[in-house]
């Protein structure tokens, strides 16, 4: 089930209403309309896919406590491998089997000896990325003893399969998301007020933002040798945008939802760019990923602890890591490896944690500095971009050729003015909330009459400026 | 919680009230004209009813007989132009139609538009006999594969569309389907927007097979030579012209022809346009234009 969809529009309330009226004094009902409606939500795509979901918790479930069982380190570990062959057995079959057949042919072939391995017509369970991670953080924070593992198996069904954020995240740390199902939820005003609007701004940047955005972003990518340079810098652009409005619509909605359970879930996003170096960039997009891969990889393989040859062979590996689990194609190796690059010259420098403020805290307006810094991290993301966008190696690298050609300052070919005046509008309200959770969670200043009509203005942005319905591009990872 | 659910029943209303004025203002959906079924048992438009079509690029018009389009300027040396949602032409301008267009071409002949969507074959002919009454010197029936395979019930029973039974040799008109529902569903055009932008899907998804149109031919070979001798029998078909869609299965165009029909078979495989839009299978104002001319060729080689 889509968020931006009227099977969700109608979903929505009708757990909403079972959870707080019919439901709500019993903690153990609601956990399991919980689990019912995120089954319900999830096997409405392809209710096939429930079996992993299931299977999974139930093994992560019974690993937990028989982790709990024993103190004997060898059998744990096994335990530990148990979890984590099955989870990313799963995860290694439905997302990279063909990817690794393929390029093992495509080694063969280039050695002069061709091997006949068929692949298989295999179907990507959708989010089965991000629900791994989630489990996976669940056997690995008992085996360490952060986490008690739960004899509730139905509290722990709700976690793993919990529907706002159970295909596209944020991913969640069991050691956060888990203990809220333990104890009783009580309806906040305030809380369920702000989660509708972070539904709201996410749909906006969704429904306004991604989709039109994608529409340019696809005519651009499919066609870049009709494109002069400047057009194609246009369409890496309005990727940049479509990717950002796409991905974090959708935590801002999978947590203005969760709101209004009363649940609280992970920040995702933070103004990504607007960070003023990579480092700063990466603390602020996709958090959920980057930090469990900082807990769960980074750290665990030496962190930074054994000098800079170390850090450097761990930054890399995270980096080509996370491009992996965006994708099997050499696409996302090369962009997570790009971006590692991007970070060299500040961790040999020491000065990855430079940037740990708000970008011109207090002030309007940035300095000539910060808008410097802003620029160029912004156009080193936006080649990165390029290679996540592109089909294969050999198109992101004609892209980029074609980019920086003698045509890239002609003048543009594709110029959609009313999508840049909104993405300008986007960008100014994003400027202005930058201090906030989510652009738009500090409007209380305005009365009420101004606040209601800046929504029912977002909704009409919506109404008219609507792109074509764009499935959200996470989905796929 | 009683507050929150205040609030939001509140907003939503707002939201609602605003997202109407908005839906009308910037015509994000078009205007559907509402249809009534006559004495006949035909599907019609109410008459003198006009609309914007979708963004609001041009209006349409119902005549006062109730059909789309303009009325010619005499009745004299009347041709009908019958058809379903390719004439009926609400997505162009009124100068975009066949009956206008013909009649830059032979302007010696009168042109009337009888066209709604969904007209199956044998409702072609139900109109046309209706329409006899004007004393038309031909009528074109516009037509495409479909429409006859639609016009069966035995092939397969659709309750909104004109058919044969066949087998109790009588012509069964066309029900509206859900007249309240879409009622409430063309005035609230909010709603409307809604439905036509997030479509619910409850069909059944289980895979079923799919025929070409040569093996579609074939499998109902039987039921088309029922319809056509039963039209045969019942309608007079000599003043009766079929004009079939471009890449119409040959097949049945030759069973038509033997049968006795008038043919004119629409050719746009030479041309390297496209006649029809590029998000929808109907015939662009160029496509209309070529329809015309190959028509008024035909029309004239036939005089």
């Amino acid at each position: 089930m889509l968020f931006n969809s009227i099977e969700f529009f109608v979903f929505l309330p009708i757990v909403f209403i079972l959870y707080w009226f019919v439901t709500a004094k019993y903690l153990k009902a609601q956990n399991l309309l919980i689990a019912i409606a995120s089954y319900v939500f999830y096997g409405w795509w392809d209710w096939r896919f429930l079996s992993l979901i299931a299977f999974s918790s139930i093994i992560d479930y019974t690993i937990g406590l028989l982790l709990k069982k024993t103190e004997v380190k060898s059998k744990r570990k096994i335990l530990l491998w148990i979890s984590i062959c099955v989870n990313l057995g799963f995860l290694g079959f439905f997302k990279y089997y063909n990817f690794f057949i393929q390029s093992l042919v495509d080694s063969f072939t280039l050695l002069g000896q061709p091997l006949s391995i068929n692949s298989l017509n295999i179907i990507l369970p959708v989010g089965i990325s991000f629900y791994t991670f989630q489990t996976l953080s669940y056997t690995i924070d008992v085996y360490n003893k952060k986490l008690e593992p739960t004899k509730d198996f139905i509290a722990f069904s709700a976690f793993v399969s919990f529907f706002p954020q159970l295909v596209a995240g944020p991913i969640e740390r069991a050691t956060n998301l888990l203990p809220q199902f333990y104890s009783k939820r009580i309806f906040k005003y305030d809380l369920a007020i702000n989660g509708m609007r972070q539904v709201l701004w996410g749909l906006f940047k969704k429904v306004v933002i991604a989709d039109n955005c994608a529409k340019y972003a696809n005519i651009i990518f499919n066609n870049y040798e009709d494109y002069s340079g400047s057009t194609l810098v246009l369409g890496a652009f309005f990727f940049a945008f479509q990717i950002y409005g796409d991905f974090s619509g959708y935590s801002d909605i999978a947590i203005g939802v969760s709101r209004l359970f009363g649940f609280d879930l992970k920040r995702n996003f933070a103004f990504p760019y607007f960070s003023r170096d990579i480092a700063e960039f990466w603390r602020r997009w996709h958090i959920s990923l980057s930090t469990w891969f900082r807990d769960y990889l980074y750290i665990p393989l030496g962190g930074s602890r054994g000098g800079i040859k170390m850090k450097l062979r761990n930054t890399f590996i995270i980096f080509i890591v996370s491009g992996f689990w965006h994708g099997a194609n050499w696409t996302f190796i090369v962009w997570g490896a790009l971006n590692a690059i991007y970070f060299l010259p500040l961790l040999l420098t020491n000065k990855n944690r430079v940037n740990t403020n708000i970008v011109a805290e207090g002030k309007y307006l940035p300095s000539f500095k910060e808008i410097r810094q802003m620029g160029i991290t912004f156009f080193i993301t936006l080649i990165a971009w390029v290679f996540f966008r592109a089909d294969s190696i050999t198109h992101a690298f004609l892209y980029l050729k074609g980019i920086f050609s003698s045509s890239l300052f002609s003048y543009f070919e594709i110029f959609p003015v009313t999508i840049l005046v909104l993405l300008l509008f986007f960008i100014i309200i994003e400027w202005l909330g930058r201090n906030s959770e989510f652009a738009i969670e500090n409007v209380d200043f305005m009365n009420k009459p101004i606040r209601w009509g800046f929504y029912v203005g977002l909704i009409v942005l919506m109404f008219t400026y609507t792109g074509e319905q764009q499935e959200f591009i996470y989905f796929q990872f | 919680m009683f507050k929150f659910i205040r609030n939001i029943i509140l907003f939503i209303i707002a939201a609602m009230i605003a997202g109407e004025v908005v839906v009308r203002i910037t015509h994000a959906v078009s205007d559907v004209p509402q249809r009534i079924i006559d004495s006949d048992g035909i599907q019609k438009y109410y008459p003198n009813q006009t609309g914007y079509s979708l963004n609001g690029k041009h209006t349409w018009l119902i005549n006062k007989l109730g059909w789309p389009g303009e009325l010619p300027n005499s009745f004299d040396n009347l041709v009908l132009v019958i058809g379903d949602s390719f004439i009926e032409n609400f997505m162009n301008p009124n100068d975009c139609h066949q009956a206008p267009l013909l009649k830059e071409r032979i302007n010696e002949l009168n042109f009337l538009e009888t066209a709604r969507s969904g007209v199956s074959f044998i409702e072609a002919f139900e109109i046309a006999k209706q329409m006899d009454t004007l004393n038309p010197v031909k009528s074109l029936i516009y037509i495409n594969d479909s429409d006859f395979y639609e016009s069966v019930k035995e092939i397969s029973e659709k309750q909104d569309i004109t058919q044969l039974d066949i087998s109790e040799g009588k012509v069964i008109h066309g029900k509206m389907k859900a007249p309240g529902l879409k009622k409430v569903l063309y005035n609230w055009k909010l709603m409307y927007y809604f439905y036509n932008r997030f479509p619910l899907n409850f069909e059944n998804k289980k895979p079923t097979k799919k025929y070409t149109p040569k093996e579609r031919a074939l499998k109902h070979s039987q039921e088309v030579d029922g319809l056509l001798s039963f039209i045969k029998t019942k309608y007079n078909i000599i003043d009766k012209i079929l004009v079939f869609h471009p890449y119409s299965n040959k097949k049945l165009i030759t069973k038509c022809i033997d049968a006795g029909f008038e043919v004119i078979s629409l050719d746009s495989s030479t041309d390297s346009n496209s006649w029809t839009f590029d998000f929808d299978h109907h015939w662009t104002c160029y496509g209309h234009e070529q329809v015309a001319s190959q028509v008024a060729r035909s029309l004239k080689s036939a005089n």
